[in-house]
């Protein structure tokens, strides 16, 4: 029987309160925490208002805004779901974020580059880790870095984690600071509303906010054991892509609705049963028309109530939908809806005659007994989130238990020295055109130059039909670093507004995922895991759990990192001498059915894997010998084999003499290229397995900073039997 | 300033903030046709970009004016 995951506890800070309870009180009783910004300048702009966090003090001075912020969400989750001891030491992290660090970026360049410390407190990579350090939590780490939908989808992670037998306690959530990047990047984008945001109201903009939303998932049975008290289950949750633009959403909701369709058939319910939806409700006209579109072709005639809490919150971006989902919860446990604020009485007939079957509560709440509820986020790069909560038990459906296999291999990396080719040409070759190539920064072409070769490698063709079914997972140590750090030191430089419109998209993680997506018409889950040098390897660990699901046959995985000079100046400001080289590696990995049908011959088999971790700030590198054997043995285990029959070992020299096996590693032929220099090495394994008529096994180990570790075996044989 | 000069100025930041090859950005190229290809995003950059050179203020002109270099350089001129 598959595992219940259920929710234990709740954090919660944001502009209108300082904990969960705080917090649901005041969006209960409509009180916004919009007010006039302070924290950064708004200097010649349209509009100067922001729901920032006030007259809190946050814990973990030397971290970054959106870490202390993170840090006092999950302190009061792990209080709420008294959470101690070696239940809490073993409990893992999973982190959302939009714009990560860059309030330090922000603060380097504005105290005249005098403190290089705070510069490793920029990337995303080092959130989850550093929350997880100064806690104490030494279970699985990520940061899932999917832009406004990344709050949600790290709740989903957390789920497929624990369904995978990776840990049975996860905080998950979201976290993200005000920051000067977002600001001027909505401001030059005109999304921003010049008074407060009232999304399905007056859908002129969005106002942003802050804060951070953490809850304690577990599994029904650790939940049970510990006699923790059960707030609710999370039923169900899909998520999709929308293939179509890189800021807009799909307008008639196609992806929108694919996802809320997913979280239903996942979660065995019908539209009528739901009683609540907290919306993404952004308040930008795109964003409304298309989101009630799809709740007006789902949910019409079904009388469900539905709310934008962002009138009071503010848009979180990263952190939106843990705090939406942090409220959902409440609503259903309390069986209260929170009302969308600021309507005028004329506001409110113009409501009423547009709202139809649904049911809007305008400015105050409304009493109503639940049994479920649903949250919806909608992203940048044209992610799609849903997920059901409800008092209710469900089982969910068992997982396949399908072997997967790798039919592709693309690799855009340096070779003899030489960066890769990202000439226009280049993608040219590819099909690409001008107008698609040139709105890519350095990391988005890596990624889409191998996505594509990926592909077209496995001979695969995305058509109307298998689009849904074709997903993406992306891991990244640094992100697209040279986009963010030319925009921050412009506008450090300028005024906030300098922000270009042209390239703020890009500064956003899973911009490189949403570009490959709408070239390459793949709709399923697209993930980006930030997470230092093995982020590859545990973005192939969480495709491989998704292909356990019903919804996705192939997943393109990669590992990409840029060395844009930008990062260069960076790291040499951090004290890194070494050169950084740059690449992208992207696997097609597909269940073997699904292979086998199209008649594609797989170059290996996935046998195992497994992640690690130890609690390590993110500027330490190395996770202790136990944690490299931890999670080396497990994935051996899983495979099912030991060490003595491995044909092939590829790892770093330090994590090749913990485990005492001779191996080789990616970095002398393509230089550091960070994320993507395991996923070479397993392009590498697969290739040899395919070649080699003796090899019968490969393993692959990778380590990262903030003490990840990630271990996958490769096998040249399906050793497993399909499950009927 | 004459015309020439303001096309080449804004040939120039096109070029650069738009990431489009310069050979490519003749006078009358169509800037959001099938070749080039620009979009609503990139409008927002040639006004930000034409408030910056030229200090003339483009939110909420008409379309036509942002159809070519030259009729982007024709209401510079007119209007500086």
């Amino acid at each position: 029987m598959e595992r219940r995951c259920v929710i234990t506890g709740l954090g919660m800070i944001a502009a209108v309160g300082n904990s969960a309870d705080a917090c649901f009180e005041a969006v209960k009783l409509g009180k916004t925490g919009i007010e006039t910004v302070a924290s950064v300048s708004t200097e010649g702009c349209y509009t100067h208002l922001g729901a920032e966090v006030r007259g809190t003090e946050l814990p973990a001075p030397d971290c970054d805004r959106s870490v202390r912020l993170c840090i006092r969400a999950a302190e009061e989750a792990l209080s709420d779901a008294h959470l101690q001891g070696e239940d809490r030491a073993h409990a893992g992290l999973i982190v959302g974020s939009c714009v990560a660090g860059v309030d330090s970026l922000d603060r380097y360049y504005t105290e005249g580059k005098q403190d290089p410390s705070l510069i490793p407190r920029l990337f995303a990579s080092s959130l989850a880790n550093n929350t997880a350090a100064y806690l104490g939590l030494s279970g699985v780490t990520a940061n899932i870095v999917n832009a406004c939908a990344a709050g949600t989808m790290s709740l989903a992670y957390a789920c497929d984690l624990i369904r995978s037998g990776e840990g049975e306690i996860f905080l998950a959530g979201g976290t993200d600071a005000f920051s000067s990047l977002a600001f001027a990047g909505f401001h030059a984008l005109h999304a921003l509303s010049e008074g407060p945001c009232s999304p399905f109201n007056h859908s002129n903009g969005i106002t942003l906010g802050e804060g951070a939303g953490i809850l304690v998932v577990e599994s029904y049975e650790s939940a049970v054991r510990r006699g923790a008290h059960i707030l609710c289950e999370i039923s169900g949750f899909g998520i999709s892509s929308d293939a179509f633009h890189i800021t807009a959403p799909h307008p008639q909701g196609e992806g929108q609705m694919l996802a809320i369709r997913r979280a239903m058939a996942s979660a065995g319910v019908a539209p009528g049963e739901i009683s609540y939806i907290n919306a993404h409700g952004t308040g930008t006209a795109k964003n409304d028309e298309a989101e009630w579109l799809s709740l007006h072709t789902l949910f019409d005639g079904t009388g469900v109530s539905v709310s934008s809490t962002k009138s009071m919150t503010g848009h979180c971006l990263g952190a939106a939908g843990a705090i939406e989902a942090v409220l959902t919860v409440k609503a259903l446990t309390e069986d209260t809806v929170p009302p969308t604020i600021f309507f005028t009485e004329e506001g409110k007939q113009t409501l009423a005659a547009k709202a139809g079957g649904l049911d809007f509560p305008a400015n105050h709440c409304r009493a109503r007994a639940m049994q479920t509820a649903m949250s919806n986020s909608f992203a940048f790069g044209g992610t799609n989130a849903s997920m059901i909560f409800s008092k209710e038990a469900h089982t969910p459906k068992p997982r396949r238990h399908v072997p997967v296999c790798i039919t592709g291999i693309g690799m855009t990396v340096a070779q003899d020295g030489q960066a890769p080719d990202l000439s226009m040409q280049a993608f040219a070759g590819r099909g690409v055109p001008l107008g698609f190539f040139r709105k890519l920064d350095r990391f988005s072409l890596l990624e889409l130059a191998s996505g594509k070769d990926a592909l077209a490698d496995a001979k695969l063709t995305i058509t109307p039909e298998n689009a849904p079914r074709v997903g993406s997972v992306i891991g990244t140590a640094d992100g697209p670093i040279g986009e963010i750090d030319a925009f921050q030191q412009m506008i450090c430089e300028k005024g906030p507004t300098a922000g270009s419109a042209f390239s703020f998209p890009n500064t956003v993680y899973n911009a490189a995922g949403g570009y490959l997506s709408i070239n390459t018409g793949l709709k399923g889950t697209c993930a980006t895991v930030a997470n230092g040098e093995s982020a590859g390897l545990q973005s192939l660990a969480y495709a491989c759990d998704l292909l356990q699901g019903e919804n996705e046959d192939v997943m393109l995985v990669s590992g990409t990192d840029e060395g844009s000079e930008n990062l260069a100046e960076l790291y040499r400001a951090m004290g890194h001498g070494e050169h950084f080289s740059e690449g992208s590696v992207t696997l097609t990995l597909e269940t073997a059915a699904h292979a086998a049908v199209r008649g594609a011959e797989p170059y290996a088999y996935v046998a195992g894997y497994a992640l690690a971790h130890q609690a390590l700030p993110y500027t330490e590198r190395n996770p202790s010998d136990d944690t490299v054997r931890k999670a080396a043995d497990t994935a051996l285990d899983r495979a099912g084999i030991d060490r003595a029959a491995l044909s092939y070992v590829f790892a770093e020299p330090a994590v090749a003499s913990v485990l005492a096996l001779p191996a080789v590693c990616a970095a002398d032929r393509i230089g550091n290229a960070r994320a993507a220099n395991p996923m070479h090495d397993l392009a590498q394994a697969a290739r040899a397995l395919h070649t080699d008529p003796n090899a019968k096994y490969a393993l692959v180990v990778a380590t990262a900073r903030g003490g990840c570790c990630a271990a996958v075996v490769l096998s040249a044989q399906n050793g497993k039997k399909e499950e009927p | 300033m004459n015309k020439q000069e303001t096309a080449a100025k804004i040939k120039a930041m096109i070029s650069e903030n738009l990431r489009i090859p310069a050979e490519m950005l003749t006078d009358d190229a169509a800037l959001f046709g099938d070749d080039i290809g620009l979009d609503s995003v990139d409008s927002l950059e040639i006004i930000a970009g034409i408030d910056d050179l030229f200090g003339v203020n483009m939110t909420g002109v008409g379309k036509e004016h942002f159809q070519t270099v030259s009729s982007l350089a024709d209401y510079v001129v007119a209007n500086a």
